[in-house]
């Protein structure tokens, strides 16, 4: 049901070596919204995803997906649940067409190939890259690369998507491009996460917003709230300031 | 069975591991820096063993002795092959790595065999039977200094590695090519180096068993087998792990030959590997 | 659109034409044998290729699976009788049921530990084979008792019965690539292979993958395992369970271009034509010589052919697909 919790995070933490780099972090995601989650370099956002997909045990903490614990599911799993997560650096199989890449996501629930290829199809059409389906992977742009690492996701059909960074790098066309697509993915239904370093996007395109520093949660609330909160603006800012 | 025989078994074990241990190391080592897996490294104590066995036959030398040339004979030779043949494929997938490793192996071998007959060849020294008896066990002198010997060589190249900037600069390589690239280091010199060292290591290991162990040109396949069980249990990349791993499998194999048979010692060996792989695949020194 | 009489469709049935008179055409049945261990070759490297080529899990050990076929078959056919046409399907189920334990302890791990405990499981069998001789004669082999022309127990007078089981088996690990090429299973293997990350987080379960490209590759081998024990009449430990033979298995489909449907095919060809000629010229008479060339022409293709001879060959072959006119010329 749409406004229902569907994924928990309750109390996850993860430590390398010296560095906590997520402490004790609980939110939740709602059916049908927009999540976005931000912070400055290094406050474990993509350390957090990590945890949700499997692909780092966490050292503490639960992970709930539509009411099922899927704390410590190896990523496999947890992307059959229905979760499914896009990476930083976007990991194409790089030898592959762009159509064969999204097919690997379609076969997860058409197990005949004939079938999703033409599942892939209607992926490529919905994010525009149907032009490209011929296409090596690996010789495509870096926005067309984050098309298509969201069109390979989108591929497994997922109830909750996880964006990480879709759109560091762009150009801001490109940017409000990305936003559109994924408004239109909310609009249909679909659950998004987006980690984010682009502040006016994620501050736009969000319904509610987590702030992390330092592996722990500062801020939540929605976006007027955010932008207005001092936390935020000491953690953001204050670490902008010391980069510049 | 009495327990003068196990021990003695135990013993024989333990006096064996340390060629074990240097031939695990030197592929550890290799391993470490260059990330080469080396399907080659028995054949390199294969070679060892030959260079000392010609030495001695055609010159007279004595085994111990000729360490001095089969070390560095084996140095160049690993220097060679990092420059020739490991070079041009660092960077391409393991599966051309092993391939190419293996078809050195097999060059290597057939070789040995062209120009040496399948003949089995041995050292006779003055020393060869000699024998020290102790409590009703029997200390065979050349294994004593075999595995004596491969102490010292052990301690030579840990100080190696931990005093000398040479040294260093090649753990910062293992450690991280980047950022020692980025402290000035020159990794392709530290790979030949680190090939040369693997390979001297592996050829000093031969000529240390020369006196009490035949040469023949397939005699490096058990080595190598022996080595990647140690290196494995003993965590790939680590030197204290395969001399902790060398003992666990030498004395392991010398008990199985006991008990087992002495056509199943290797068996008992490849269960070490098995139990490892199922119970802690990241070995002794490993971190999860 | 292709007529029926375009060179795409009678290249290869002429091809397949061929494969089934040419035992007829030659001289005498040592080129028939030839030909014989090349389509066996072509069942090995091709079941090779199913998991190291497509799997991208070298097996250094793939002997151990033929040994298992080649054991299992004759000890049965030898104890209880049961014809080999039977045992077969038993040899092959037991070297799939022998890769079980082997994918589910290795692929979870990624490194060079398939490789080695591969080459530990064949060295294991061939050291066990060798210690039990009550039951497997240890280094005397086995022997398949000469029944003369029973094709009831897969024994014939003629090489070219051989021939033709050969082929069709050869064949079929052509038809089964090609389908586990197309199937999910395919998909996935060369998607793993190219950033195992990726596909994990896209739902894959890749150590069940490989798992299975493992169980499948190691049936076909032991399958391939019997009928060598049928047509050869004896097994040595060493020869069946020898690290000589794990790397012929392997350095066939590596000539050939790995991950490919015919690469294992054309390999399977140039190295039995390579070992061939090369008896015929050393004669023997070097020890040792033979395989060193062996030796030293697998480094040479990692070092300058490491996609194998099939894209060279690829190319010759469009070429002639293109220049070759169509059947019945007024058609085209």
């Amino acid at each position: 049901m749409k406004g229902d919790i569907l994924l928990e995070v309750e109390g996850l933490a993860k430590r390398f070596g010296g560095v906590q780099a997520v402490a004790d972090l609980s939110f939740h995601v709602r059916e049908g919204e927009i999540l976005g989650m931000i912070g400055p370099n290094g406050s474990g956002k993509t350390t957090t995803f990590n945890m949700i997909t499997g692909f780092y045990p966490p050292d503490r903490g639960r992970v709930r997906f539509a009411g099922r614990d899927i704390t410590g599911l190896p990523p496999y799993e947890v992307c059959g649940c229905g979760i499914c997560r896009t990476f930083q650096v976007a990991k194409p199989f790089r030898e592959l067409t762009v159509i064969r890449n999204v097919m690997t996501g379609t076969l997860l629930r058409h197990p005949d190939p004939a079938l999703a290829e033409t599942r892939a199809e209607e992926v490529l059409r919905a994010v525009g890259l149907a032009e490209r389906a011929q296409m090596q992977a690996g010789s495509l742009t870096t926005i067309d690369q984050r098309r298509l690492e969201v069109a390979r996701a989108l591929g497994t059909a997922p109830r909750l998507l996880l964006l990480d960074e879709t759109m560091a790098g762009l150009n801001p066309t490109e940017v409000a491009e990305a936003m559109r697509l994924i408004a239109s993915l909310r609009d249909q239904g679909l659950t998004v996460v987006v980690v984010e370093h682009v502040m006016r996007a994620v501050m736009s395109l969000s319904d509610r917003i987590v702030v992390l520093d330092q592996g722990t949660k500062i801020a939540e609330g929605n976006p007027r709230e955010i932008s207005s909160d001092p936390r935020v603006i000491q953690a953001y800012l204050g670490a902008e300031y010391q980069r510049a | 069975m009495d327990l003068t025989t196990i021990f003695q078994a135990v013993i024989t074990g333990v006096l064996m591991a340390g060629i074990y241990a240097l031939v695990a190391i030197g592929l550890t080592l290799i391993f470490g820096v260059v990330r080469i897996v080396n399907f080659a490294q028995g054949e390199f104590v294969m070679l060892g063993m030959y260079v000392t066995w010609w030495l001695w036959k055609a010159g007279g030398i004595d085994p111990y002795l000729s360490l001095l040339i089969t070390m560095p004979v084996l140095f160049v030779f690993g220097v060679l092959v990092q420059r020739f043949l490991f070079r041009p494929i660092l960077s391409a997938p393991d599966m051309a790595q092993i391939f190419l490793t293996v078809g050195l192996s097999v060059v290597l071998m057939n070789a040995a065999l062209f120009f040496f007959t399948a003949d089995f060849r041995s050292v006779k020294t003055t020393y060869s039977e000699w024998a020290l008896r102790v409590a009703g066990i029997t200390l065979s002198v050349p294994r004593i200094f075999a595995f004596a010997g491969a102490l010292v060589l052990a301690g030579l190249l840990t100080l190696f590695l931990s005093k000398t900037d040479i040294g260093k600069a090649l753990r910062a390589v293992a450690q991280d090519r980047e950022v020692s690239m980025l402290l000035g280091i020159d990794p392709e010199r530290m790979y030949l180096l680190a090939v040369g060292l693997g390979a001297a290591l592996a050829g000093a290991a031969g000529g240390l068993i020369v006196p009490f162990f035949y040469v023949f040109p397939t005699v490096g396949v058990v080595f190598v087998l022996i080595a990647f069980v140690v290196v494995i249990l003993g965590t790939l990349g680590s030197i204290q792990g395969a001399l902790l791993a060398s003992l666990i499998v030498g004395v392991a194999e010398s008990l199985g030959i006991l008990f087992a048979g002495a056509d199943l010692g290797l068996v008992v060996v490849f269960a070490i590997l098995v139990a490892t792989l199922i119970l802690k695949p990241s070995g002794l020194m490993g971190q999860a | 659109m292709k007529a029926a009489g375009s060179p795409e469709y009678y290249l290869p049935a002429g091809i397949l034409l061929f494969l089934i008179v040419l035992p007829f055409l030659l001289p005498n049945p040592f080129y028939v044998h030839i030909v014989v261990m090349m389509a066996v070759f072509v069942v090995l490297g091709g079941a090779w290729n199913l998991i190291g080529g497509y799997g991208g899990q070298l097996s250094l050990g793939h002997a151990a699976f033929f040994g298992t076929g080649a054991y299992v078959s004759t000890l049965l056919v030898n104890a209880y009788g049961i014809s080999p046409w039977i045992t077969m399907w038993l040899g092959g189920l037991a070297a799939l049921l022998l890769s079980l334990p082997v994918g589910i302890i290795c692929f979870r791990l990624q490194g060079p530990y398939f490789a080695i405990a591969t080459i530990g499981l064949a060295e294991t069998l061939r050291l066990l084979v060798l210690h039990f001789r009550d039951i497997t004669s240890g280094a005397q082999g086995l022997t398949v008792p000469f029944r003369g022309d029973a094709p009831w127990l897969l024994q014939f007078g003629s090489k070219i019965p051989y021939y033709y089981i050969a082929l069709i088996m050869a064949v079929g690990v052509v038809l089964i690539t090609r389908r586990m090429e197309r199937a999910r299973l395919g998909h996935y293997l060369v998607a793993i292979g190219q950033n195992q990350d990726a596909a994990e987080a896209l739902g894959i379960n890749s150590a069940r993958a490989k798992a299975r490209a493992l169980a499948l590759s190691a049936f076909v081998t032991g399958v391939a395992g019997v009928f060598y024990a049928q047509y050869t009449y004896v097994i040595h430990p060493d020869s069946v369970f020898g690290l000589g033979l794990s790397i012929q298995i392997a350095l066939v489909a590596i000539v050939g271009g790995v991950g490919t449907t015919m690469g294992p095919v054309l390999g399977a060809v140039i190295m039995e034509f390579f070992i061939q000629s090369t008896q015929i010229i050393f004669a023997g008479q070097y020890p040792g010589l033979e395989l060193m060339v062996y030796g030293g022409l697998l480094v040479a293709v990692i070092l300058w052919r490491p996609r194998g001879v099939i894209p060279w060959f690829a190319r010759l072959y469009q070429g002639l697909v293109a220049r070759l006119p169509a059947a019945g010329g007024a058609r085209a």
